[in-house]
């Protein structure tokens, strides 16, 4: 009898694998259907441009365009840009976010802690990041530290909520087991808790360097001499709309990277959770 | 016997959240204490740390003699016209997308790598585009409440149970009533959140937008004011008003979600 | 006290739960012994207290009056010399069968642990599963690998938490058979909580029946009949419909199939 369920696994495999060379197969229809929008929204810019509606200054040629980034990656002014924001985005990532894991952790695992910290954060989390940077920038000034501590700001919250989430939503029945296993303390934690907690964390992850990439740009638009942010700002002060749509272009495709990698990440770590889901931004 | 259960639960909860409020004022307590400790030992320059007592005081002041109220209504109509735009914008692409297949092959590859841009990435081109002050604002704050509603009602449509459909189909729903009478309600849950969402969104974004966009009313502004004036006393009064009213704002759309879901189990939903 | 492993015995065993400040009793005055190597179901409607009963032999619930032992000893807490297959298999989803069956093996160096896990995979017809996740697997599968699981470890009893519940009908006759095999390589005392009055027939040389409210033991039969047993034999039919009798149901309904 148990024979038949293994044909049946196999079958449901099978099934899978089928399904995924059917959607293969379809997919550059899908494609094509995806690029109507794109492509349209070019001809109307491209449209509007030719009517002269607008000045040149406003209204630039979505050609234009192409030519500044090629132009700005040539001279290499777009990849230090890039490379400077790159940098302050990890440092204030890993600041953040690894406090926030350690804080969600421990509010996770004691109710005492959770009580004691946890409406504290939440009353933090009320104030939008963006409403401390002036006082961040009275405290340390205008440089790199100030930066650093704003993007750690945004990438704690994400961490924190989603890693106590994780943490203290382990299911009753995976405690029990660990009883009768005799698992305590730093096994329970390694073999139970953080397994149990992961897809959260890495949801955590996600969203924390999602914002972490936003508050960067934001950090570099309040005034600094250096990254992609800075670029933007500068091109608005000169009236050069080519490079902000420029800097629009690169921070969209850097976020669009950066996601599609942790998912890749996240569905290599979680092959068993067949609930993996994108989340949402 | 479940319900007795419930019973003991309701006033353990009672006597754990009188437990919850000591435990929650604990740390902010300390933390004046150490605040007054540390301005009185005077190791700090009051340009940095001012007093409890000078905030407080430039609060009092702010609120009879500097229109802190018309700064924050000001702010907050920026918020709510913002909000209400991007998220009614977000809820119908989110069901057009999620009610059509080829909508969704349309529109979703374009929305997906816009909405990696970061919101707060279009202020320069925003404000370029649009001289006057008002306009960028409420476009930006619509623009951050727009994706999160566009997502959530997307999850929502696309997860409205086989079985439910099924059960419409049998009854004949079709069309208008059956996206009035079965898949708006059946995804309420994950509109709901994203309504909470794109709220959220909007008034963080309100204050990044107050910043870098000129206006003359708004918290935002008063905070800026602050720090170009190096009067930390503001800028902390500021962020006090700012947590104060996100605070407000949470609880009404918490409050808001719950009358909506109106005890439904969420969780099983989904 | 014998010298022989896996003797439970318990004596005046009463347990009560407080709910809104009156106790409700839940086993009152509990006296059976299960000795070494036996299988034994207990059986009853909901409520009556089995699962209870259970897990206080699995060292989940305390604090009850009476005594539980062990060997001679008293019960304190879960321990290895036990171990439990739950109803839902329990199976944590983020490890794969083999780690699953290695889960509580911990102690062991790397080259026994693979062999014990090997032989555990081969006793419960395993083979070629080693790498799945539990998501991959029917729910036949998922119970042989609780059960391996808790076999692993080598206990002195295996505690059955209506192993076979969630399961198909057809698949659970097979998976009773296959529970006897494994009964009969391992030797050791099992105890299974069930609903199912043919399985526990099927299984048992000794059905401990239960009623409810408070749970009492109505009375202990003992199947003396050989294995493997035919479920349509006269000896069958006829322990089934004593059993029903405790329960009220009669010998109408002979072919009534489960409670």
């Amino acid at each position: 009898m148990d024979l038949d369920h293994k044909g049946l696994n196999g079958q449901i495999i099978n099934d899978q694998i089928m399904n995924k060379n059917i959607t293969d197969r379809f997919q550059w229809k899908d494609r094509l259907l995806g690029l109507i929008l794109p492509v349209a929204l070019l001809f109307a810019w491209q449209g509007l441009v030719n009517l002269k509606l607008y000045s040149d200054l406003i209204l630039v040629p979505p050609l234009k365009v192409v030519g500044t980034l090629v132009y700005l990656a040539g001279t290499g002014e777009l990849t230090t840009h890039i490379l400077i924001s790159l940098q302050r985005v990890l440092t204030g990532f890993l600041i953040g976010a690894s406090s926030g894991f350690l804080l969600g952790l421990l509010m996770g695992l004691s109710a005492t802690i959770n009580r004691s910290l946890g409406p504290f954060i939440k009353a933090l989390k009320q104030v939008p990041e963006f409403a401390w940077m002036p006082m961040i920038i009275l405290v340390f000034g205008m440089d790199e530290l100030a930066k650093d501590v704003f993007i750690a700001i945004g990438a704690f919250y994400p961490m924190v909520f989603n890693t106590y989430q994780g943490v203290s939503g382990v299911p009753h029945k995976y405690q029990e087991l660990a009883r009768v296993f005799d698992f305590k303390n730093i096994r329970f934690l390694q073999k139970v808790v953080l397994p149990s907690a992961l897809p959260s964390i890495l949801t955590g992850l996600r969203l924390s360097i999602g914002l972490s990439w936003m508050f960067v740009v934001g950090a570099e638009l309040f005034g600094t001499e250096s990254g992609i942010g800075y670029m933007m700002y500068s091109g608005r002060e000169m009236f050069q709309i080519d490079v902000v749509i420029a800097g629009l272009v690169v921070i969209g495709a850097i976020g669009f990277i950066m996601n599609a990698l942790l998912k890749v990440v996240e569905n290599r770590v979680l092959v068993w959770n067949v609930s993996v889901e994108g989340g949402q931004g | 016997m479940f319900q007795s259960r419930g019973g003991k639960d309701k006033s353990m909860n009672i006597s754990n959240q009188i437990k919850g409020w000591f435990a929650s004022l604990t740390i902010p307590f300390v933390l004046l204490v150490l605040w007054q400790v540390i301005v009185s030992l005077g190791y700090v320059p009051a340009i940095i740390l001012p007093s409890p007592e000078k905030v407080f005081s430039t609060f009092m002041t702010n609120i009879t003699q500097n229109d802190l109220l018309r700064h924050v209504a000001a702010s907050l109509e920026r918020v709510i016209l913002g909000f209400i735009i991007g998220a009614l914008g977000g809820f119908s692409l989110g069901l057009l997308m999620g009610l059509s297949r080829t909508a969704e092959k349309i529109f979703g590859p374009t929305f997906h790598v816009i909405r990696q841009v970061p919101v707060i990435g279009w202020i320069p081109l925003i404000v370029m585009m649009f001289q006057i002050a008002e306009i960028p604002q409420i476009i930006v704050i619509s623009l951050a409440a727009f994706f999160p509603m566009t997502l959530n009602t997307l999850a929502g449509v696309r997860n409205v149970r086989k079985e439910y459909l099924e059960l419409a189909a049998v009854n004949g729903f079709k069309g208008l009533k059956l996206i009035r009478r079965v898949i708006v309600p059946a995804a309420l849950p994950s509109i709901v959140t994203g309504t909470t969402l794109s709220l959220g969104m909007s008034w963080a974004v309100m204050m990044a937008a107050e910043f870098f966009i000129d206006t003359s009313y708004g918290i935002g502004t008063r905070i800026q004011a602050g720090r170009s004036s190096f009067n930390m006393a503001l800028v902390l009064v500021g962020i006090f008003t700012v947590g104060l009213i996100g605070y407000g704002l949470t609880i009404t759309i918490e409050a808001l979600g719950r009358a909506v879901n109106n005890g439904r189990d969420v969780h099983k939903e989904i | 006290m014998s010298k022989l492993k896996g003797v439970i015995e318990i004596r005046n065993l009463s347990k009560s739960f407080v709910v809104d400040n009156d106790p409700l009793q839940i086993l009152k005055n509990i006296n059976v012994t299960f000795s070494s190597g036996e299988f034994v179901s207990i059986i009853g409607s909901s409520g009556c207290g089995k699962t209870t009963l259970l897990r206080i032999m699995l060292g989940l619930e305390s604090d009850y009056e009476g005594e539980a032992l062990l060997d001679g000893e008293p019960i304190v807490g879960p321990g290895l010399n036990r171990g439990i297959v739950f109803q839902d298999h329990r199976l944590l989803p983020w490890l794969t069968v083999t780690e699953n069956i290695a889960f509580g093996l911990d102690k062991l160096d790397r080259k026994e642990k693979k062999h014990v896990v090997s032989e555990h995979i081969k006793l419960v017809g395993l083979n070629g599963f080693e790498h799945a996740y539990p998501s991959q697997l029917s729910g036949g599968m998922a119970q042989r690998v609780a059960i391996a699981r808790a076999l692993a470890n080598r206990p002195e009893i295996l505690l059955l938490d209506e192993p076979l519940g969630a399961l198909d009908a057809l698949t659970r006759i097979h998976m009773q058979k296959e529970l006897e095999r494994i009964w009969q390589l391992e030797k050791i005392t099992m105890i299974m909580v069930t609903h199912d009055v043919d399985e526990a027939i099927y299984l048992s040389d000794k059905v401990v029946i239960m009623s409810s409210r408070p749970g009492v033991i109505n009375k202990i039969i003992d199947i003396p009949f050989s294995r493997p047993r035919d479920r349509a034999s006269s000896e069958f039919i006829h322990i089934k419909a004593q059993i029903l009798k405790e329960f009220h149901l009669g010998t109408e309904y002979p072919f009534a199939y489960a409670i």
